[in-house]
């Protein structure tokens, strides 16, 4: 039996399309290739020779990939990664923290976890809120095309936003206060920043991750599983 | 036989209207084109797999991979309301065409 994604995979190596485009067209043209040597088989043409005459019949591959290039080639690829990625991961975002906020209006404050000067803040309904919205903001990614890497950091696109946040914030707030002449403890800083870290970043982060997870893993099993019988 | 330049304008129609009785994959539909044109159209790879990612970016078709009885996975086309809106008015256009090209050269055997 031939391998003919094989076949056609080396006669299209130099298809310049993204991975997971090439795999398709390769994969369609290989099962059309196939059906069509099958047939001539059926009509009783030797195997050797069917093959032959099936990979004849496309003729100039270099014209072949050559369409099929100009006809799969998508827009530009900043415009791409602005779908991709920009949009669905701003709207993670922003609907992140307007459920927040809204959960703050309705009462619900953050809990500590641990008591003591180490205490960490934890707002569990938020965080358990979370895995929606990175569900959605990798769903809105894989949508638009995205890869799935693509899709994973739109998920945690909130968390990567208060990261560089508080990156920026702390530097900041510490020149500030040597500025203004006041002492710094850097021993104090560290821990505010390890303890603000898990409670706005890592937990936050974890929660949009495993809905980023989840929602990927749901698209892919969808879009393998179509069964619809066919001729 | 019809001449190469001719097929090439009435791909996108034979295309269409070949999906519009149904979801084919790209064997399938190559080969009722042929069969229903009586081989006067027949599409070879180059001239099939561009123009339906063609139509689907344009979002006139819609492929997605599917398993047959025989398990085999193969893209299957469906035409979308887009492309059954865009169907009609090329239908006409061709039709037009035809009739003002059989008046022509009745005229000119006339």
């Amino acid at each position: 039996m031939r391998d003919w994604k094989a076949l056609v995979e080396e006669r299209l190596a130099g298809l310049a399309l993204e991975p997971e485009d090439k795999a398709e067209v390769i994969a369609e043209v290989a099962t059309h290739l196939e059906e069509i040597c099958e047939e001539m088989v059926r009509q009783g043409i030797s195997d050797e020779e069917a093959v032959r005459r099936t990979l004849s019949r496309v003729g100039d591959w270099g014209d072949l990939q050559r369409k099929i290039f100009a006809a799969k080639r998508r827009g530009h690829p900043m415009k791409k990664r602005i779908w991709q990625l920009w949009v669905p991961g701003f709207l993670t975002m922003i609907l992140s923290m307007l459920f927040l906020t809204v959960l703050y209006r309705l009462g619900w404050r953050a809990r500590l976890v641990s008591s003591g000067p180490n205490a960490i803040l934890l707002y569990t309904p938020w965080l358990a809120g979370l895995p929606f919205f990175g569900a959605l903001g990798a769903f809105l990614s894989s949508r638009a095309g995205g890869s799935r890497v693509n899709a994973l950091l739109v998920s945690v696109f909130p968390a990567l936003a208060l990261t560089f946040a508080f990156l920026f914030m702390f530097p900041f707030g510490m020149t500030a206060e040597l500025i203004m002449g006041r002492p710094v403890d850097f021993s104090h800083v560290a821990t505010v920043l390890l303890k603000d870290g898990i409670g706005w970043i890592v937990a936050p982060g974890a929660a949009l991750l495993v809905g980023g997870l989840l929602a990927h893993a749901l698209l892919r099993t969808r879009s393998s599983s179509q069964h619809t019988a066919i001729g | 036989m019809i001449a190469p330049g001719i097929k090439r304008g009435t791909a996108e129609l034979a295309v269409l209207s070949v999906l519009e009785d149904g979801p084919l994959h790209g064997y399938e539909m190559a080969r009722r084109i042929e069969e229903q044109t009586h081989g006067s159209l027949r599409f070879t790879l180059a001239s099939l797999y561009p123009l339906l990612y063609k139509l689907e970016k344009r979002g006139w078709v819609r492929g997605a991979w599917e398993t047959g009885d025989t398990g085999r996975r193969r893209r299957c086309y469906r035409l979308t309301a887009e492309g059954k809106k865009k169907l009609a008015p090329i239908r006409r256009e061709w039709d037009e065409l035809f009739r003002a090209l059989k008046r022509l050269t009745k005229v000119s055997h006339a």
